[in-house]
């Protein structure tokens, strides 16, 4: 495939679909200030309501999906090259999970939300991927890519029970952090996104420079030791770049699943299955659907919302189900 | 199978080689076909109980019964009736055990011992042990019908079924449109949707189970969408469904549960002695004469009774379906499928896990579906890291 073809089959629909959610984000939500008034402020214009709404609500809500979208496409991309397995995905993996048990953990002992939990969240997002990946050298069961999705699964339920357990024991940090077990992207503002910019930007440069290097790895780590790889550093550069990644997006929207799933997913559908095609075109797809699921999350249940995370799972499962359906399944 | 009123049932103290002498299998007789004796002249000779099994015989008719199984009954039964004693006697009040039982079995002892044990503590046991034993039945079913033993109603997605509908229900009208039903519904809706889209529960591997992952985030994400639409005091009744606790449970559904499982246990033990043969691939059991797509409609329409019911009264309570027929495997040993001590497994694993869940914190409660959470899942993991199995197709 040409870079013409990719930039037309790729490129320009996912970001003609970014930038409709985008604009969608800022005009659409819950509370009553309209479209039509959302608008007025978007070309320059509109009342103190309507601006703070759409500048101060809105605005800081769409960029971190946008952030967290970014992080999440990229993140799936590279694990599904990583396990080569098309159903990997951070949130099934259990990635996210441990994530977001770390946060508790940290708080459940005193710490406070905001300042740590980025790192925090890196950490429990690294045992996750090194647990998921460990599980996949393991006697065979990475062969099988449906066993390691339930092996995640039974992770991610492990670790949400615990994080249950620790919250009813603790319900002042119940209180701060009910949204870290769902996740969402409502009420986030840039001081939030800023504490976590750092991570994110880490994980998306190491995911960029080691795609190369992952991409000659799906060809078997014989052929790659061949072409002047080192499988081990590679792996663990590309299991990094996930941990960085997840954590950064789960510090600051909670686990969200299923976005690491749909976006390869449909990415390899639009640009077959090359690795540096594919993050490119992730990395205008991520936001595209954490996007989407945001706005649809504001209208279906107005005057609420809806978390980020189930409108995700939503989406997702569907995927999950098809994905596993496809007979090519065991061919990545 | 007929025999002569004049023979008294074997004990099971017989050793197998004195039974084996009465046995005219063991002896080769392939060579020279005997003339065969005219039908009605000879009784035919009474075979001996194989070893291990043990033969209960009234009138003309009689049934093998298998001794391990049968002491593994005993031994759960016996552990139900401590777990149980333990869960009547321990709480903000402490009860004396033996005071307890007698308050509960006989109906006397102290005004406030009654009322303790015979108002708050039994409906409790009650449900635990109904809910137990429906899950443990419902996995075993399951588990057997796919050929696989983390097929299970909370891992192919009932247990999420059940519950969206159910939550749906309690939401929508205050009044109750009766959960049972609506979990019911909702249990098979979710069977029908996971078997339909991974075409068929044996053969395809873990392809099932993903497929079912799949359609049970999909029910959870429908109940969490439910609640966050509800009114507020409806949302937080309908809260203890997504967890899974045996708090204050409503006694109409636990009672609906009863008759089920009076329906059900009988219907699976039935089902359970034919379901051996589905261990094999299906056509080495249609050769043996079982008709197969009835007998797996049957198999997993109980098997959804079952587990729909019990979400009705306890929940999306994981694990116990998962671990009650491990367990009761590992007591029966190779046999006939163990329906009835996966049973008895179920309710004695719920009581516990109910149990640690009151104690380990208290005065805080933990659901009852976190204690199995936390404590089945490393044992889930170990199960799916450690087994070998078929490859997917």
């Amino acid at each position: 495939m040409t870079l013409r073809k990719t930039l037309l089959r790729g490129l320009l629909p996912a970001s003609g679909v970014l930038l409709v959610v985008a604009v969608a984000g800022l005009l659409v939500g819950a509370g009553d200030i309209g479209p039509a008034r959302a608008a007025e402020v978007v070309l320059g214009g509109g009342d103190a309501d309507a601006r703070f709404t759409v500048l101060e609500l809105r605005l800081p809500r769409t960029v971190v999906a946008i952030a967290v979208g970014v992080a999440l496409g990229v993140a799936g991309a590279v694990l599904q090259a990583t396990a080569r397995n098309p159903l990997a995905e951070p949130g099934l993996l259990g990635v996210s999970a441990g994530a977001s048990f770390a946060v508790v953990l940290a708080i459940v002992l005193g710490a406070s939300a905001t300042t740590v939990a980025p790192y925090v969240a890196v950490l429990g997002a690294a045992a996750g991927c090194l647990l998921a990946l460990g599980a996949a050298r393991l006697r065979g069961a990475g062969d099988d890519p449906v066993r390691l999705v339930l092996a995640g699964a039974a992770f991610s339920g492990l670790m949400g029970a615990a994080s249950s357990v620790l919250l009813l024991a603790n319900q002042r940090a119940a209180d701060e952090i009910r949204f870290w077990t769902v996740g969402s992207v409502a009420g986030r503002d840039t001081d939030d996104l800023l504490a976590v910019l750092p991570v994110l930007l880490l994980g998306l440069v190491v995911a960029v420079a080691v795609s190369p290097a992952l991409s000659a790895l799906t060809l078997g780590d014989d052929v790659a030791t061949g072409l002047g790889h080192r499988p081990r550093r590679v792996r663990a550069a590309a299991v990094t770049s996930v941990a960085l990644l997840v954590g950064g997006a789960t510090a600051i929207a909670g686990p969200v699943a299923f976005v690491g799933l749909v976006v390869p997913f449909v990415a390899r559908a639009l640009v077959g299955p090359d690795l540096r095609r594919l993050l490119a075109v992730s990395v205008l797809l991520g936001p595209a659907v954490v996007l989407l699921a945001d706005v649809v999350s504001r209208l279906v249940v107005r005057p609420y919302e809806m978390p980020l995370g189930v409108m995700t799972a939503l989406f997702g499962a569907p995927v999950l189900v098809a994905v596993v359906r496809s007979s090519r399944l065991p061919a990545l | 199978m007929k025999t002569p009123p004049k023979t008294s049932p074997k004990t099971p103290t017989e050793t197998p080689t004195e039974t084996l002498t009465g046995m005219p299998m063991g002896t080769p007789s392939v060579d020279v076909p005997a003339p065969r004796p005219p039908r009605e002249s000879v009784a035919p000779p009474v075979p001996a109980a194989p070893p291990g099994t043990f033969r209960l015989a009234t009138g003309g008719l009689s049934v093998l019964v298998p001794l391990r199984p049968l002491l593994a009954g005993a031994v759960l039964a016996l552990l139900l009736v401590a777990v149980g004693t333990v869960c009547l006697a321990v709480g903000d009040i402490a009860v004396a055990p033996l005071d307890a039982l007698r308050a509960a079995v006989l109906g006397s002892g102290s005004p406030r011992d009654l009322l303790v044990v015979e108002e708050l503590r039994m409906p409790r046991i009650e449900a635990g042990i109904t809910v137990g034993a429906a899950l443990g039945v419902a996995g075993c079913l399951m588990q057997t019908l796919s050929g696989n033993r983390l097929a299970t109603p909370d891992t192919v997605g009932l247990n999420n079924g059940a519950t969206a509908f159910a939550v749906a229900g309690i939401v929508s009208s205050s009044t109750s449109l009766l959960p049972s039903a609506t979990a019911l519904t909702g249990a098979a809706t979710a069977a029908v949707l996971t078997l339909a889209l991974s075409g068929g529960a044996g053969q395809r591997g873990y392809r099932f189970l993903v497929v079912g992952l799949g359609v049970g985030a999909v029910f959870g994400a429908v109940t969490n969408l439910i609640l966050s639409r509800a009114r507020i005091d409806a949302a937080n009744a309908a809260f203890a469904w997504t967890v899974g606790t045996l708090n204050s449970r409503s006694q109409t559904a636990v009672t609906v549960l009863e008759v089920g499982l009076l329906v059900c246990l009988p219907l699976a033990v039935v089902l359970g002695r034919r379901l051996n043969v589905l261990r094999f691939s299906d056509a080495v059991a249609t050769g043996l004469g079982v008709r197969v797509r009835p007998l797996r409609v049957a198999v997993l329409l109980t098997s959804v009774v079952c587990a729909g019911l019990a979400v009705a009264v306890a929940g999306p309570l994981g694990m116990i379906a998962l671990a009650a027929p491990e367990a009761a495997r590992r007591l029966t040993g190779p046999g006939p499928v163990p329906v009835l001590t996966s049973a008895l497994a179920g309710a004695v694993f719920t009581l516990l896990a109910d149990l640690i869940g009151r104690t380990v914190m208290a005065p805080l409660e933990i659901p009852v579906g976190l204690v199995t959470a936390v404590v089945g899942g490393p044992y889930l993991l170990w199960l799916l890291l450690t087994t070998r199995t078929r490859r997917t197709p």
